[in-house]
Order: C-alpha cells, then sequence, then structure tokens
C-alpha cells in the first residue's frame, strides 16, 4: 500500500489498482540530531481509508458536462461512487437512463422519482416508474480539479 | 459442502458492467488481434454465434443482425474478477478461486446440513454481486467439487432453479432422471475424446459413470477419470490444487495458507513458487504470458484488511521463470506490514502461443543484464515507454506482436485516463 498519486497521465509499468496514498512527509531530518517527532510518526495519511468505505465496490467516475456546477460537480472532476451504497434522497447518484450513465441528485416525489439537475439551464429528468430507474452506484466523494492544467491535458487524449 | 460460483457469459458481463447500452444486445468479445470470437452473451449464443467463429465472416452481417462486437480487454476483465473473487472471499473461510471467472467456495458445517440455509446463501452471493457489481452469476451446492460444477450447470441451463441449485434439495429420483439424460462429456474433466472410449463400455450418460465399478475405470482410464466417478457419487476425491479448467487464454495460481503469512518474506516466497509454477505450465502448454496480475488477501474478518493488487505488463510476452518472478514481485511494496495475509496468488491472462513472438529469443536473457535493465526501466517510468528499448525491443512494439484492439473499451477501472465517464 505505498503507491502515490501522480499527476501524470503516462502509464506506469505497475498499475496500482487497490491502493492510492497521499503521502505527507514527516518532519524533515536535520542533520546530527535525529527528529523527536520522528518517534510519532505512524506512516502517512491513507487517502484511502479516509475516502473509501469498500474498495471492491467502489468505482472512480469521470465527469461529462456541467448540469451539476451548483453541487460542486465540474466538467473534468472525478467522482468516487460506491455501489454498495442504497440510494436514499438527496444523494447524488450515477444512474442507467436509455443506455448511457447520468449524474443527477435523487429525489423521491408523490408523481414518481425525480433525477434533478442542479444548474441553470438544465432541466429534470423524470421518471414515471420506479422499476425504470437502474441506479448504479451513490457519489460519496467528489474531486474537483482547482487548477486548469491537468484537465486539458487529460481532455486532449 | 462446495458451492461452485460461474459468471454467466464472463467477459460479455464484465464488459456491461461499465457500458449500459450494451446490455440486451447480442455481444461478442474478440480474441487478440480482433481475430476470433472468445465470448458471447447469451443473447448471441441464441443466434448461433459460438466461440471460434472468425470476426471476418460475422463483420459483415453483424450490423444487420444487431451484433455488437468488442476487443477483449484483459485488464478490466482482471479487475471486475478481482472485485467479484474479493466479494466472494466474505462468504467463506476457504476460496479456492478457479479461474478468471469462477471460484469453489467452502460452505460452514453449520449452513451445509440445512438444504433452506444452503438456498438461501446461493441466492445470496448471486444477488450480493449483481447488487454491488452488476455481475450475473449462477451458484450450484453439492457434496463435491464435480457435482457442485454439475448443479451449476443445472442452475445454468433449467430457469426454474433462477442460478442457484443446491444437489441436496433435489429429490433423489429428479436428480438421477437428470443424470440419466445427460451425455458424460458434460461431466467436469472429462474430455469430449474420452467420450467414444467410454461409449465402447457402455458408459453413454453422467448416470452410467456414476454407478460405473471404479476399478474398473481405473484399469481402462486412469485414476482422475476413477476420481470423477467417485465424485458423482459424493465422494469427495479431488482438490483444490488440481488444474483441470483446460481454459487456453488464462491461468490461474492462488492459494489459502494454512497458517497466515505476516511477512513480506514470506509473501516473496509464495509468489516466487506460484510464478515458477506459472512457467512450467505456459511452457508445458507452450504459451507465453504478456500480463501478470499478483495479488495477496487478508481474510474479511481480521481487523486489519488488505487487499494489495498489481498488473504488471510485461516488456514481452514470455514464459521466463525469473521474468514472470520478477514481475508478480512488484506487489511486494504493497505488503503491509502487520497485516495477517490469508492468501496469495498471480494470475495469467491474455496468454499467446509460444513462437507467435518471434523476435524475443533475442531479448529473453535481458534480465541477466540488470544494470542496463534497471536504466532502461528508469527511463521508460519517467519519459514513457516508446522512449528507450533494448534493439528490436524498443521503441514501438513490433507488428508481429501488437494487439490489435480497435475496438477496444475504456480500462475503466485501471487506467486513470480511462475511467468511465457519466453525463451531468
Amino acid at each position: 500500500m505505498h503507491g502515490t498519486i501522480t499527476s501524470t497521465v503516462t502509464t506506469p509499468r505497475a498499475v496500482a489498482v487497490s491502493s492510492a496514498m497521499l503521502l505527507v512527509a514527516p518532519e524533515a531530518v536535520r542533520a546530527g540530531f535525529p527528529s523527536p517527532a520522528q518517534d510519532y510518526y505512524d506512516g502517512p495519511v491513507d487517502l484511502m481509508a479516509q475516502l473509501i468505505d469498500d474498495e471492491l465496490t467502489t468505482f472512480i467516475v469521470r465527469v461529462v458536462g456541467d448540469s451539476m456546477l451548483d453541487a460542486g460537480i465540474a466538467d473534468g472532476d472525478e467522482l468516487l461512487v460506491d455501489t454498495s451504497k442504497h440510494p436514499q434522497p438527496g444523494d447524488v447518484v450515477i444512474a442507467k437512463i436509455d443506455g448511457e450513465f447520468t449524474i443527477k441528485r435523487l429525489d423521491v416525489t408523490k408523481h414518481g422519482v425525480i433525477l434533478r439537475a442542479e444548474s441553470a439551464g438544465h432541466t429534470d429528468i423524470v421518471v414515471p416508474e420506479l422499476s425504470e430507474l437502474s441506479i448504479f452506484g451513490v457519489a460519496t466523494y467528489c474531486i474537483h480539479h482547482l487548477r486548469r492544467r491537468q484537465r486539458q491535458r487529460l481532455h486532449s487524449q | 459442502m462446495i458451492a461452485h460460483v460461474d459468471v454467466n457469459s464472463a467477459y460479455a458481463s464484465f464488459e456491461r458492467v461499465f457500458r449500459p447500452d450494451l446490455e440486451n444486445v447480442p455481444l461478442v468479445v474478440l480474441s487478440n488481434n480482433d481475430g476470433m470470437v472468445v465470448a458471447a452473451s447469451k443473447e448471441a449464443k441464441a443466434m448461433g454465434l459460438d466461440l471460434g467463429k472468425p470476426w471476418f465472416e460475422l463483420r459483415p452481417q453483424a450490423a444487420r443482425l444487431g451484433v455488437r462486437a468488442v476487443s477483449s480487454n484483459y485488464e478490466l476483465y482482471g479487475d471486475m474478477s478481482r472485485r467479484t473473487m474479493g466479494i466472494l472471499e466474505r462468504f467463506t473461510h476457504d476460496l479456492d478461486v478457479y479461474s478468471i471467472d469462477e471460484a469453489f467456495l467452502a460452505v460452514s458445517r453449520r449452513v451445509a446440513g440445512d438444504p433452506d440455509a444452503m438456498t438461501a446463501l446461493g441466492r445470496e452471493i448471486r444477488d450480493t454481486l449483481r447488487r454491488l457489481l452488476g455481475i450475473p452469476v449462477c451458484v450450484g451446492i453439492a457434496p463435491t467439487r464435480t457435482l457442485a460444477k454439475l448443479a451449476n450447470k443445472t442452475a445454468k441451463k433449467l430457469a426454474a432453479f433462477d442460478g442457484v441449485c443446491v444437489w441436496p434439495a433435489c429429490r433423489e429420483d429428479w436428480r438421477q432422471s437428470l443424470m440419466q439424460r445427460l451425455p458424460v462429456s458434460e461431466v467436469w474433466g472429462i474430455a469430449s475424446r474420452l467420450e467414444r472410449r467410454l461409449a465402447a463400455l457402455g458408459i453413454n450418460t453422467v448416470w452410467d459413470l456414476a454407478v460405473a465399478d471404479p476399478v474398473m475405470i481405473r484399469k481402462h482410464f486412469n485414476v482422475v477419470v476413477m476420481r470423477t466417478a467417485l465424485e458423482l457419487r459424493g465422494v469427495v476425491a479431488i482438490s483444490a490444487e488440481e488444474d483441470r479448467t483446460g481454459k487456453k487464454d488464462q491461468l490461474i495460481i492462488s492459494r489459502s495458507f494454512s497458517e497466515k503469512v505476516t511477512t513480506r518474506e514470506g509473501i516473496r516466497q509464495a509468489l516466487s513458487i506460484y510464478a515458477q509454477q506459472a512457467a512450467t505450465r505456459l511452457m508445458r502448454h507452450k504459451q507465453v504470458a504478456k500480463t501478470v496480475h499478483a495479488f495477496a488477501g487478508t481474510s474479511h474478518w481480521t481487523e486489519q484488511k488488505s487487499y494489495p493488487s498489481v498488473i504488471v505488463k510485461l516488456p514481452f510476452p514470455t514464459a521466463d521463470p525469473v521474468e514472470l518472478t520478477r514481475a508478480a514481485h512488484e506487489l511486494l511494496p504493497r505488503i503491509e506490514n502487520g497485516a495477517r495475509y490469508a492468501r496469495a496468488g498471480i494470475m495469467l491472462v491474455d496468454l499467446a502461443p509460444a513462437g507467435s513472438a518471434t523476435p524475443f529469443d533475442l531479448f529473453s536473457h535481458a534480465h541477466e543484464d540488470a544494470g542496463i535493465a534497471m536504466i532502461v526501466d528508469q527511463v521508460q517510468k519517467k519519459a514513457g515507454k516508446e522512449i528507450l528499448g533494448l534493439g528490436y525491443g524498443g521503441f514501438r512494439p513490433g507488428p508481429s506482436w501488437q494487439m490489435k484492439r480497435n475496438m477496444l473499451t475504456q480500462r475503466a477501472t485501471t487506467h486513470w485516463d480511462e475511467l468511465v465517464t457519466a453525463k451531468v
């Protein structure tokens, strides 16, 4: 479990399937004196453990489009999607509609299920019959990109 | 009691997880170089699209028939298989991963005595995999591996079972009449070439083999066929170690440890042994591997859970034990201190016949020149694979063995730049 999150898109020789770790460096050791902090160092923060409840049922989905901007989900972001979570009203879900995945906020009303867009100018999807709704998983975290450079590189693929 | 779990039309089902548009349509998966059909969905099978059919024959009619085709995406299958097996592990204390899409599970003694509990277990396994991964499986539960396989086949063929067949829960006279109807070649490990010789002895159906005199069977065939006959009577005679997959495109060596392994050294040793076994098997079948998938896992019930896994692309297709061992050892940095590992294994997928990869004998001893290999490796890691290489092995892979995968789906779970996308 000592993979690192790399920001490049070159393919490494070994692909880490199960683990990603954020390296938080311990206090740098100064020449001559061992740092007293070393005794308290327990290893880096494990992003996997913090963000993922069940690695086997968690998938990463890349966002295309801008109908969820007000939910903080932008074009090019990545979502962690857990298929083991039971979808609740209010959850952001990945649903299968007409042979495609779509990301929307799940709302349950008297008139049926509504998959709500959260961005001006985008319409909701009304699902009259519950049986017609197939949900792939519940989004648990969004990796929102705060710098443009990397996204452009990904899009140019 | 043993449960046998098998993914329905595995490659097609793995493809559909991230491709809702491929659901309910006839789907075929093509071999390396898009040459032949290696897997077909049940819709495609119903249209008579059989495995081994050359794609160039099918292609002209594919559009008219509504048949969709994809290139084999072994990275995706390997990862979905890993997830499937990891979830199966939660249902048993002893999981024997038998191939990329099937496994045997030991059924706990408490459940094994109760046919209703076994049926409930089978249903739960099936429903869980469907719900969590979107993967359809069938389950067969029986006293022996051979019967569990037969029960699974029954579950798959007869819709009334709804995917779960518990052998002891079926009436005895019904089981007998089923075995009397099935040809003996339906039995696990009975190759069709044995059929004629068996027929000469009056053994035509599964039932005939089950009631045949084991000593006579041993005399005419071998101990393997005799053990199969015994297993059909419910006598356990076949253990986890035997390879009877007969599958040509994959190879798995995975074992539960008798004692938990807690050190990196222990895992290193296990992986070395498995890699060498794999190399031996490859050489016996005159095959080479292009991808090594190494993994280990703690029990699901332990406190410090760890399921490290790596997929290593080999620099060239090989059956060299040194290369395979080195690739498998790339798992080691991911082994966690203090974790108690219950099993480890390696899986080779994407196998090719040896000799189809001509230029490699030149480089097969590249590992001996470790200094150069390391430099090449480091440069490649930094600057990309195509930037530097040894002789013919460098630069772009040669046309003779570079896979043509024109219809490759996204390697959605193993490659950052190929993640599945969803529209918002």
